[in-house]
Order: C-alpha cells, then sequence, then structure tokens
C-alpha cells in the first residue's frame, strides 16, 4: 500500500473510555510489529540499479598453489543461475598479481565467444581500457562468463608472481564500479606489496604488547584504505573481503574496507583445499544468493525522553541517527545504546522504530526462453520499500525489576562490542579490564538493593536473569578477538575475529564465545539407527567433561573440531580416520570425510545434524587426539573457557574475584 | 616606524583570515550535525582549508617571535605547538568515517582556537591603531621641525 497522508490522517474513534481509532483493525502498521511499505519516487535518489557483483580475485603463486582459484571458479560458476536480480544482474573481473589483468566479457554482435585479457602494468595511474565493456549483464554474456571461469585456474597455472598490486586493483574496480554501486567480493591471500596502499610486513611485534603502542597493531595502517571505504560508500558499493594467507598479509587494514561499507571478513587461515574447499564452497554461494538489500539505509527513532548515542556494526554513520548500508543481508547484526535525555520518565511505555529503506528484487532465478515481454518488463523494474520495525518497552521505577527483564544475550553481545571497539585504541589487557568493571559495577547496584533487607553479607546476590552472565564475560575475555598477549592468538585470527564479532546475531556470537560440547561415542555405536536418536547433550567446557574413552565435538558456529580420547577403541578409531591411524600418525592431514563404514556413516549424519542448526554458516571439520601437543592445545582446550590456562582464570576464581570485587563498596 | 604600522596591517590581515577560516570549520560542522550537509562534503570542505591555515598561523606567530612582540608571540605559542603535535601525530584532518564519534570535541577544539583568535585579535587592533597614531604624531612633529626653522 502507497504512503498517504490524507486517507491516514483522520477517523472516527470509538466510544470512550477506550478512544481508539475505528480502523485499527484494518491497519496494519497500526497494530502490526513490522510492516513494509511500497516508497513512492519521492524517497527515490536514484531509479534503483541493477545488482552487480564484482570479483577482484588475486592471481599470485600463493592463490594458484593452495587451490583455491579452481574452487572460487566452480562455486561462482554454480552460482550464477541464482543470483538475484535476473535479468538485469551484471558482473565483472579483475585478477591481479604485480599487474592487473582486465576482462572483457561482452558478448557483442561480433559474437565474441572467448573472454579477451588486457593487462595494465602501469600501477601509478591506473587507468580502465575499456571503459564500458568490463561490466557485462550476465544473461547477454552468460556463455561468455562461463568460458572465462573455467579457463581461469588453467590461465594462471604456472605463475610464480609473488607480488600484489592490491592497492591499483581495488581502484581500478572503483573506476568501473562508481556508476552503479553493487558488491565486490575480494579473494585476497597475500600481502598487498605493489602500487599504493602497500603494506609493510609489520607483523605481530613482541615489543609492543602491554605498551601503548599496542592498539596501532590492530587499526589500519594506511590512511589509503579508510579513505577507500569511504569513497566505496559514497558510491553504494559494499565490500567483501575473503583473506587466505598462512603467513600475515594485515587484516587489520584490509578489514576496515569490510567495516565502513557494510561488508565482511571471511578468514581462512593457512587456506588447504582438503580442509577448507566445503566451507568456502558454502559460504561464498550463501554471500550470493541470499536476499540482499541494496542502497540500503537505516533510520532508528524513539519516544520522547531517551536518544541513541552510539552504534556498533559495519556500517558507515551518514548522520546522528542514519546508517548508510551499501549492501546488508539477514547474517548483519547492529547494536546500538540510547541514554535517558531526561530524569524522571513520565510516560508507560517507551517507542522504538526501525525503518530500512531499500529496493526489492526478488531472488528467483527465471530461466531463459519461457520469459515473455510482459514478464521482463515487470521483473526488471525494481520497487523502492521501506520495512519498518517498531517495538515497545515498558518504562519501570523499580530498578529490581529492571534487573529482572535484564537479557543476558544482549547484554553480552553488546559488551562484545564495546570490548572491541576498545582494543582499537587501548591495550586488551584494558579492554579486558573494562568489562570485568562493568560486570563488577551492574552485580554492586544489584546486591546494594538487596543486602541491607535481608542481611546476607558473605553471598553473591545476583538475579535469575543474569546468572550466566559471569560465564558469558569470563568466555568474553577468552575469546580469540581478546584473549592473552602476543602468544595467544596471531594477529590476522585476532583481527579477523573481531571483525566477525561486530556483525554477529546474538545467539551466533554466544555460540561463538561458548561453543557447544557434545559426546558422540554413544551416537557412533548405537546398533539400531533411528532418525533423530540420542539427542546431544551440551557439556560444561571444562576439562571434567572429557573421558578419554570418549569422542566429542566441539562446535562454535564456525569450525567443528572432534576430540578423540586416548583410551578409545582402536578399531572406532580407524573407522572414524579411514586410514590405519599407526601408519598415519599426523592429524592435521586427515580429512573428516564418509569412509566405507557405517560409524563414519553415523558420524557424518552427527556433523549433519549439527551443521543444520545453523544455516548461515558452514563448520569446517578437525581431528584432534588427547594428549597431541601443540595441537590439541591450541585446537581444542584454549576453547575450554571454564577451565584456568596460563594468565587467565578458570571459572571458579573469576566467581570469586567478582564476588570480592563487588563486596567492596 | 613605518614597518611596524606595516607589521600590524600585515598581522591585522592574518588574523582576519584566521578567525575566518576557523568560523568556516566551525559552521561545517554544525552544519553536518544539523543534518544540513552530508558527512563527505563536510570533511572535504573542511580538509581543503587546515593546512592553509595552519601555514598562516605558522607564518604570523614567527613573524611575531622575530619583531621581538613578545605578547602576542605568547598568547600565538600555544596554538602553534598544538597545530605541530596535531600534525605529527597525522590526526589534523578530519576522518570521514570517524567523524560522528568525535565531532563534539572537535567542534570545542575549534570554540577554544577561535576564542584565541578573537582575544589576538583585539591585541593586534589595538597595537595598530596605536602605532597609527603614533606614526601621524610624529610626522607632525616633523613637519613642525621641518616646517619654519
Amino acid at each position: 500500500m502507497l504512503l498517504s497522508m490524507a486517507t491516514f490522517a483522520c477517523c472516527d474513534l470509538t466510544a470512550s473510555p477506550h478512544l481508539r481509532r475505528c480502523d485499527l483493525d484494518q491497519r496494519p502498521e497500526l497494530s502490526k510489529g513490522s510492516v513494509e511499505f511500497v516508497a513512492s519516487t519521492e524517497y527515490m535518489v536514484r531509479p534503483p540499479m541493477p545488482p552487480l557483483y564484482f570479483f577482484l580475485i588475486d592471481v599470485s603463486v600463493s592463490a594458484v598453489c593452495s587451490g583455491l582459484l579452481e574452487i572460487v571458479a566452480k562455486t561462482i560458476k554454480s552460482c550464477l543461475d541464482d543470483l538475484p536480480g535476473f535479468p538485469r544482474t551484471q558482473t565483472g573481473f579483475i585478477t591481479f598479481d604485480s599487474t592487473l589483468h582486465f576482462h572483457n566479457l561482452k558478448a557483442s554482435d561480433s559474437s565474441l565467444t572467448q573472454p579477451q585479457m588486457l593487462v595494465v602494468a602501469d600501477l601509478d595511474d591506473v587507468f580502465l581500457p575499456l571503459p564500458d565493456d568490463l561490466l557485462v549483464n550476465l544473461s547477454d554474456s552468460r556463455h561468455v562468463v562461463d568460458a572465462f571461469l573455467d579457463s581461469l585456474p588453467v590461465m594462471f597455472q604456472g605463475t610464480s608472481n609473488v607480488e600484489s598490486a592490491f592497492g591499483p586493483a581495488l581502484k581500478a574496480a572503483f573506476m568501473v564500479m562508481s556508476q552503479l554501486g553493487g558488491k565486490l567480493l575480494i579473494f585476497q591471500s597475500t600481502l598487498p606489496s605493489l602500487g599504493v596502499g602497500r603494506l609493510r610486513l609489520r607483523g605481530d611485534d613482541l615489543r609492543m604488547y602491554g605498551t601503548d603502542k599496542e592498539h596501532t597493531l590492530r587499526l589500519p595502517e594506511d590512511p589509503f584504505y579508510k579513505q577507500m571505504a569511504a569513497e566505496f560508500t559514497k558510491n553504494q558499493i559494499a565490500v567483501d573481503i575473503y583473506a587466505f594467507s598462512e603467513k600475515y598479509s594485515d587484516i587489520a587494514s584490509l578489514g576496515s574496507l569490510a567495516k565502513y561499507t557494510g561488508g565482511q571478513v571471511y578468514h581462512y587461515p593457512s587456506f588447504q583445499t582438503a580442509v577448507h574447499q566445503e566451507k568456502l564452497r558454502y559460504e561464498l554461494a550463501r554471500n550470493l544468493t541470499r536476499e540482499t538489500a541494496w542502497e540500503a539505509v537505516m533510520r532508528i527513532r524513539c519516544g520522547k525522553g531517551v536518544r541513541f548515542t552510539t552504534y556498533h556494526g559495519h556500517f558507515m554513520l551518514r548522520s546522528t541517527d542514519l546508517l548508510a548500508l551499501p549492501a546488508v543481508d539477514s547474517d548483519k547484526a547492529f547494536a546500538m545504546q540510547l541514554s535517558l535525555e531526561e530524569t524522571l520518565m513520565t510516560t508507560q511505555t517507551v517507542y522504538f522504530q526501525v525503518a530500512l529503506f531499500y529496493p526489492y528484487l526478488s531472488s528467483r532465478s527465471v530461466h531463459g526462453n519461457a520469459v515473455s515481454s510482459y514478464q521482463r518488463y515487470t521483473s526488471s523494474s525494481g520497487e523502492r520499500r521501506i520495512r519498518v520495525h517498531t517495538a515497545a518497552a515498558p518504562v519501570v521505577a523499580d530498578l529490581s525489576e529492571m534487573y529482572r527483564q535484564a537479557d543476558t544475550g544482549a547484554i553480552v553481545s553488546l559488551l562484545g562490542r564495546l570490548a572491541i571497539e576498545n582494543s582499537l585504541s587501548q591495550k586488551l589487557e584494558d579492554a579486558r579490564q573494562s568489562l570485568q568493571l562493568k560486570l563488577v559495577k551492574s552485580l554492586k547496584e544489584y546486591r546494594n538493593l538487596y543486602v541491607v533487607q535481608h542481611r546476607l553479607g558473605g553471598r553473591l546476590i545476583f538475579p535469575e536473569s543474569l546468572k550466566f552472565l559471569p560465564l558469558y564475560v569470563l568466555s568474553l575475555c577468552k575469546s580469540v578477538a581478546l584473549r592473552g598477549g602476543y602468544a595467544d592468538a596471531l594477529l590476522d585470527e585476532r583481527c579477523a575475529a573481531g571483525y566477525n564479532m561486530m556483525i554477529l546475531p546474538i545467539s551466533r556470537m554466544l555460540k561463538l564465545i561458548y561453543p557447544g560440547l557434545f559426546r558422540i561415542d554413544e551416537n557412533l555405536l548405537l546398533k539400531d539407527l533411528k532418525e533423530g536418536q540420542v539427542p546431544l547433550g551440551q557439556l560444561p567446557l571444562s576439562a571434567q567433561s572429557l573421558d578419554p574413552k570418549g569422542v566429542y565435538v566441539l562446535d562454535d558456529g564456525f569450525n567443528f573440531i572432534i576430540w578423540l580420547g586416548r583410551m578409545l577403541a582402536s578399531d572406532l578409531l580407524n573407522n572414524i580416520v579411514g586410514v590405519e591411524l599407526a601408519s598415519f600418525p599426523d592429524l592435521s592431514r586427515v580429512v573428516v570425510c564418509e569412509h566405507d563404514n557405517e560409524i563414519s556413516k553415523r558420524l557424518m549424519r552427527v556433523l549433519k545434524e549439527l551443521r543444520a542448526r545453523d544455516p548461515s554458516s558452514h563448520q569446517s571439520c578437525r581431528l584432534v587426539r588427547q594428549g597431541e601437543q601443540p595441537r590439541e592445545l591450541s585446537l581444542f582446550l584454549t576453547n575450554l573457557v571454564e577451565d584456568q590456562t596460563a594468565g587467565s582464570s578458570g571459572y571458579v576464581d573469576w566467581i570469586l574475584q567478582v564476588f570480592r570485587q563487588s563486596q567492596g563498596s | 616606524m613605518a614597518w611596524e604600522l606595516l607589521l600590524w596591517l600585515l598581522a591585522f590581515a592574518a588574523v582576519i583570515a584566521l578567525i575566518g577560516l576557523s568560523a568556516y570549520q566551525l559552521i561545517c560542522l554544525s552544519d553536518l550535525e544539523f543534518d544540513y550537509i552530508n558527512p563527505y562534503d563536510s570533511s572535504s570542505r573542511i580538509n581543503a582549508v587546515v593546512i592553509p591555515e595552519f601555514m598562516v598561523q605558522g607564518i604570523l606567530c614567527i613573524l611575531f617571535l622575530l619583531t621581538w612582540h613578545w605578547f602576542p608571540f605568547l598568547i600565538m605559542a600555544p596554538i602553534t605547538y598544538y597545530h605541530i603535535k596535531l600534525y605529527m601525530k597525522g590526526k589534523h584532518l578530519i576522518d570521514v568515517t570517524e567523524i560522528f564519534r568525535l565531532l563534539n570535541g572537535e567542534k570545542k577544539y575549534r570554540v577554544v582556537k577561535l576564542a584565541f583568535y578573537c582575544s589576538i585579535f583585539i591585541v593586534v587592533i589595538y597595537r595598530f591603531v596605536t602605532t597609527a597614531v603614533l606614526l601621524l604624531i610624529e610626522e607632525d612633529d616633523q613637519a613642525l621641525e621641518s616646517g619654519i626653522f
């Protein structure tokens, strides 16, 4: 329905004392929490542009040797049918190593069936060799794009080029995309080393940890990246970064491109085809085919007496309450803080309203010939929609009531984002301290409400709703982004985890910081098979839950780690692994896949059921054996957050610390 | 004496320019706050005048130092020091991505600078007028001397 003030404004009211509008039931926008409007032309700056997917692929030697190029080419080819926006979708490719390679994919009337490659070696003054032909309509040039993707791995097979002209390639991609906007997917396998925006190997400097300069390691090194990010957002381009290198590739700088354009950072450390190919395939396919809102802006309003002060997530702030999101989808979450303007709230409820303006394009794939001309006309026009979510929260005068209704997940999500933003301007130690301080202060406040009346001297008092809050805060302090110091996490992994945590929805974030631990050896040994058999119960994350005779799976939403106990029966072990373990001691090379025995099949079924719980990412799977150092430590034991590890306290000690600090007034 | 007058004339022009540039930046920031312009335009406008302002202010300060007018120099010195510190840290330009977080801080910084420039303006006006009047009186004296006798 169209927004129109004339029909909206006037209506009779029902008889007192209710005084409601008579047409309240017929108007969904007055009674439903989530409503979508079709926006008239006054709301559009320009008519909706065709969706554009542009790929910037690094073809240096590390990309080719790891098999990455082949998987990327195959996945893109398989997703071409499902890209949204048919038949207007456009696409383009630029590959680069020490030079830029532009690919002309236009199937013009002179029947260009083979893609044409133009190499530009001038990195200082980047220019486009074919200004108009680098972006092609996918449905028109489909056969050329297919031919290009088939030949891509072969084209660069024998390369020995180690350089990467990332900055010039980025500028070239910007020049191509600046008119239309769209999504830019960057596949980077090495440190940018040539041209503007080249990064030094500043790496992980042990001496910097603990000093005031520590946070600069996690900030972009060159202002080029932030400036480019601002330019990208201005032209409605969203950037997703796929990073694959095993050496340092400065994700802190690369990720800032994704951060300010509303994109995402995908990190596959030390990419190996065997381990990561399924994960890459699934996530890339999801990225290309999920429902995306292009050129979106989000505005947040609230009732009288409150004001939104800060926003956390991946976006660009266009105004004090306007978030610019060049491409947004359902996998992203945003957090915002509000502050009370007046000291006394006189209303009974406070309303919050979030509105997202976006053009609507269906993601149905309409296959070629059956499309009539009428259908083609309708589906090629985009309409602009506004999705409005409205929520009301009651105002309470009693602090204890507010504590009772507190939502631990939301609190943890916000605290996590605040801590990561703090880690960009302070030491890690200080960021963790401020987390602990916030926890202690809130518990102290609650304690002060009750301790006098009940005279409970020596106990930790906390509300039922926040009973897991200390555990989650401990898990945050031990998460990859915030843990320890130099030796506890590689700088790239730390930054990638930080960028990841800024966009995760609440349930995924809670799962990431407190992974699920399940014992599965009973499931594997069950003789009679039923669907949905023994339900997997989640165990506490401590070494006491581990039985040396068992098989356990640790699931954090992004990876599975399968832990095999030391005293596990050897035939079970061999069946899972698929080979004789004695002759193959190195478990890091073992790929967990379906072998030809019943146990392995059951294992796959269990993993599939675990994966199905959350369709937004595909967990890669690794095996670890008890006692196999140092892999067991780095992969598995650091995830057991309730245990004490070097430098950080266990759960019991943590609670004691919190208790003691909240006692002192 | 004529050189003095020239100096104060130059200083007068420079301080007017500094006040103008500083006020322009402040207006750009408050336009941004009230949503009259977008952050890209605002930051590019401000960044265009930051370096010229630094240069004019630096030249003025050095001029005061060289001609040994210690009081104006003392007023300008803290600003020069702060400018040099900002330049060394690379924070003198406005970053589009961070501008909303730092909006209040940037506005406060520019209001303080404007206050400094206004106080310098008062000093410069005073010295300019007194120099001009003294010069005219001396000329009158000289005219008296070389007139009849």
